[in-house]
């Protein structure tokens, strides 16, 4: 009897011992996951990537490309998107980062007063080399030290080069773009309408859709009801692309249309694929991060290197269907 | 008591050692949860500061240009120093986790305070429209530093997310230990006072049994103690009393059974004396009567010669027999009747014999042939040597606790001398060969009596002698007729 007592206060007692020191250990292993203090010294540099809509996956693809590049070159990369498509966020991003005193910025290129004066004159103060990407502004304007992405114009041109191939030599072409004509929706225009000038059979119309449109064009809608002849429409600002498709479903089949967009647009491949367009002019948003990147760091760590003020254009192609792919 | 208040220090400094330690490592981890707490809670007031600050300074620069006194521009040299201090500060909290929100909100405040000057310059230099200008942007740069603030104070919560989500949790383990820890303590209290008190109270227990046994009288058993203490010095002292009680026991009891053999050789020796006296008597005896027979057998022929042969016959039966007992009164009166009936046809006429005789006494009991040889004597000394004999007065009187049995004659007397040697029992050189006789009944009288006065003579020369003998009623000697005369 005596014995088991002595036995059970021996196994309660290892069994309580066992159970705190458990618990101490649990509370006094101090494990805290803390960041350390920066060691980085002051000479890595700090570039700062601002885009629009910054869950595009275009953008999406800029920002993985450029960011994989950072890791590679031990760069400071922020990136600065924002949400959607306002340009005073997008403008005060761009001058957060000038007054940050970054150094450099990567930016996507946009068409407005207020960023040519910002690269031009805000950042030219603060000594800021400006590097755009995907979208371009005219250098001049800009004070840019050089463009990355695709060359708009080349663009156009493989877009009519393969709206003629599938749709033939003669047809009303409708290019649909947007009533603030971005600097690089000029350029693809310019382009379309550069190779398309050889054919006079072929009628290309520019129709500015928006509030602002000179023609009456409010909507996508109101552009079917103008021009019911069309034969082929090319969304230069891609992003009409899903809106005209369905307004054409709405009155008729989709199919004898020719229809062409740029790879900015969301939904392209997804129609591409149920064959209700015909057409994706494909740029390479990875390619375009990782160079700009690459260029910008170049530029910060050897001041001398002559960048080309025309750009670095990287590929592009037209897919026609996904499994050519 | 030295070891007993060891015993209780221990118990005490070990129960006071676990609390120090607990308590020392509780307030310790206390302080560190503290320490990193604060650090962070001021890493966000410092974070917090530099902004209202930087805010603040907007705020001066904007009443200097409305009001270009030395008051507001020191007010923004205050400020701005201060958002200096605090710029240093801040950029020491850089990390690799905030590294670029940092440093775009320290740079912010840096081209705050560059635009700041600038403003106070044109202002200086009276250039209002491009210090307003300035001002315009610096109120700008002022809204970015608000915002980038926080987003650094929302990586830095993200940051330390977990950390706090740590706190959380090893408070309620902290909890949770110290429920194990008052469980454990509580054991383990027990579990030493319980030992403790039994090493204690155990040896006492022993101890006090050992007293028990020690006052029932059992000295046989030891008594141990296994402790080290204060106990054990009591329970040797106690054994050392025990063995020493044990042994004065022994000691006494075998004392006491050496003299009650001492007691037995004595009583033994007494007998072996007694039984040699009595075998020095009968062949005084025999020697005596055979001489009558052959007087009378001389004198007279044989008439009356078997009548004393009877008597003769009587008395050697009775003396064969009672030799070595102690025997009544009566007995021995009846053998004395017979001598006297045989010294009668003896003496005839010259032998006048008078008794007076308590019949009480009787039962007295008395030494064998005791009486006979003090008549002989009497007979002797008294009728032999008168012509016209002699009268010999027996009596036998009772007394408060003995008997007296008295011895008169009427004869010639003795003298003082004579009458000392046979009172100190010396030896006596009778003319007529009987002193033998009175001294061996003086001795064994004595034996009996187990005392001394035992006979007492009166003698008047001339006129007689008489002789007292003292016979105890009821003897104190124990066992002389039981155990001595048993064999």
């Amino acid at each position: 009897m005596r014995k088991l007592f002595t036995l059970m206060v021996a196994v309660v007692g290892i069994f309580l011992f066992y159970f705190t020191f458990q618990a101490a250990a649990a509370v006094f292993y101090t494990d805290w996951d803390l960041p350390n203090s920066s060691e980085q010294d002051e000479g890595v540099p700090r570039i700062v990537l601002i885009m629009n809509e910054i869950d595009h996956p275009f953008w999406r693809g800029v920002t993985s490309g450029a960011e994989e590049k950072a890791v590679e070159m031990d760069i400071d990369l922020d990136v600065s998107g924002i949400y959607g498509n306002n340009t005073d966020d997008f403008l005060r991003k761009i001058e957060i980062a000038i007054y940050s005193k970054v150094d450099g910025i990567i930016v996507q290129g946009l068409d407005h007063e207020k960023f040519k004066e910002l690269t031009k004159l805000k950042a030219a103060s603060y000594g800021i080399p400006v590097l755009t990407v995907a979208h371009d502004v005219p250098k001049e304007e800009s004070l840019r030290k050089t463009y990355v992405g695709s060359d708009q114009f080349e663009a156009g041109e493989l877009l009519a080069e393969q709206l003629l191939k599938d749709m033939g030599k003669a047809g009303e072409v409708i290019l649909m773009i947007d009533s603030e004509q971005a600097y690089f929706q000029r350029q693809r225009l310019e382009g379309i309408e550069h190779y398309l000038a050889d054919y006079p059979d072929i009628s290309v119309i520019e129709a500015k859709i928006g509030a602002e449109s000179d023609q009456g064009l409010s909507s996508v809608n109101d552009l079917l009801n103008h021009f019911p002849q069309a034969a082929s429409f090319v969304a230069v600002n891609a992003s009409y692309t899903e809106e005209l498709v369905k307004e054409i479903e709405t009155r008729r089949k989709v199919e004898p249309y020719y229809i062409y967009t740029f790879d900015e647009e969301r939904g392209a491949y997804a129609l591409l694929e149920d064959g209700k367009i015909d057409g994706i002019v494909e740029q390479s948003p990875k390619e375009m991060g990782r160079l700009s990147v690459e260029l910008m760091s170049e530029w910060l760590q050897k001041d001398s290197l002559p960048l080309d003020i025309e750009g670095y254009f990287t590929d592009i192609q037209i897919v026609k269907d996904l499994s050519g792919q | 008591m030295k070891h007993l208040q060891k015993k209780i220090w221990l118990l005490a400094i070990v129960v006071l050692i676990i609390m120090v330690i607990i308590w020392i490592s509780l307030t310790y981890y206390n302080q560190k949860m503290q320490d990193q707490y604060n650090q962070i809670l001021e890493r966000y007031l410092i974070i917090n500061e530099l902004n209202m600050v930087s805010q603040e300074m907007v705020t001066s620069l904007n009443a200097y240009l409305l009001d270009p006194s030395d008051a507001n521009f020191r007010t923004i040299e205050r400020r701005k120093n201060r958002v200096g201090q605090l710029y240093d500060q801040v950029t020491a909290f850089r990390n690799t986790d905030n590294e670029s929100e940092l440093t775009n909100y320290t740079n912010l405040t840096a081209s705050l305070i560059e635009m700041t000057e600038r403003s106070v310059n044109f202002q200086i230099s009276d250039e209002t429209d491009t210090a307003k200008a300035a001002l315009n942007e610096a109120i700008h740069i002022a809204d970015y530093v608000s915002e980038m603030r926080l987003s650094v104070i929302d990586k830095e919560l993200r940051t330390y997310d977990i950390f706090y989500r740590e706190m959380i949790e090893r408070s309620e383990k902290l909890t949770e230990l110290g429920v194990w820890l008052l469980v454990t303590i509580i054991l383990m209290l027990l579990f030493f006072t319980y030992w403790f008190s039994l090493r204690i109270t155990k040896p006492l227990e022993k101890l006090t049994e050992s007293a028990k046994r020690l006052s029932k009288g059992q000295f046989d058993r030891e008594i141990e103690a296994d402790s080290k203490d204060e106990t054990a010095i009591l329970a040797k002292t106690f054994e050392q009393m025990r063995i020493n009680i044990n042994n004065l026991f022994i000691e006494t009891t075998q004392k006491a059974k050496l003299e009650a053999e001492l007691q037995e050789s004595k009583y033994l020796l007494k007998e072996s004396q007694l039984l040699s006296l009595q075998s020095q008597i009968n062949p005084h005896f025999l020697f005596n009567t055979l001489n009558t027979l052959s007087k009378k057998a001389y004198l007279e022929g044989s008439e009356e010669t078997s009548d004393l042969l009877v008597s003769i016959a009587d008395l050697m039966r009775y003396n064969l027999r009672h030799m070595d007992k102690p025997t009544a009164l009566h007995e021995e009166l009846y053998v004395l009747n017979q001598y006297i009936q045989i010294q009668k046809a003896r003496y005839t006429d010259r032998l006048t014999f008078v008794t007076e005789i308590d019949e009480a006494c009787l039962d007295v009991q008395i030494p064998g042939l005791t009486l006979q040889p003090i008549v002989e004597n009497a007979i002797i000394h008294a009728v032999e040597p008168s012509e016209d004999g002699g009268t010999i007065m027996f009596r036998i009187k009772n007394a408060l606790n003995h008997v007296v049995i008295e011895v008169e004659d009427d004869g010639p007397g003795m003298t003082e001398e004579k009458i000392d040697a046979l009172m100190s029992a010396r030896a006596v050189n009778s003319e007529k060969g009987t002193g033998i006789g009175f001294k061996n009944v003086v001795q064994r009288l004595k034996l009996f009596n187990s005392s001394d006065h035992v006979v007492d003579i009166q003698s008047i020369s001339g006129k007689g002698t008489k002789i007292s003998l003292f016979i105890l009623k009821e003897r104190s000697e124990m066992g002389y007729d039981q155990s001595s005369y048993s064999g």
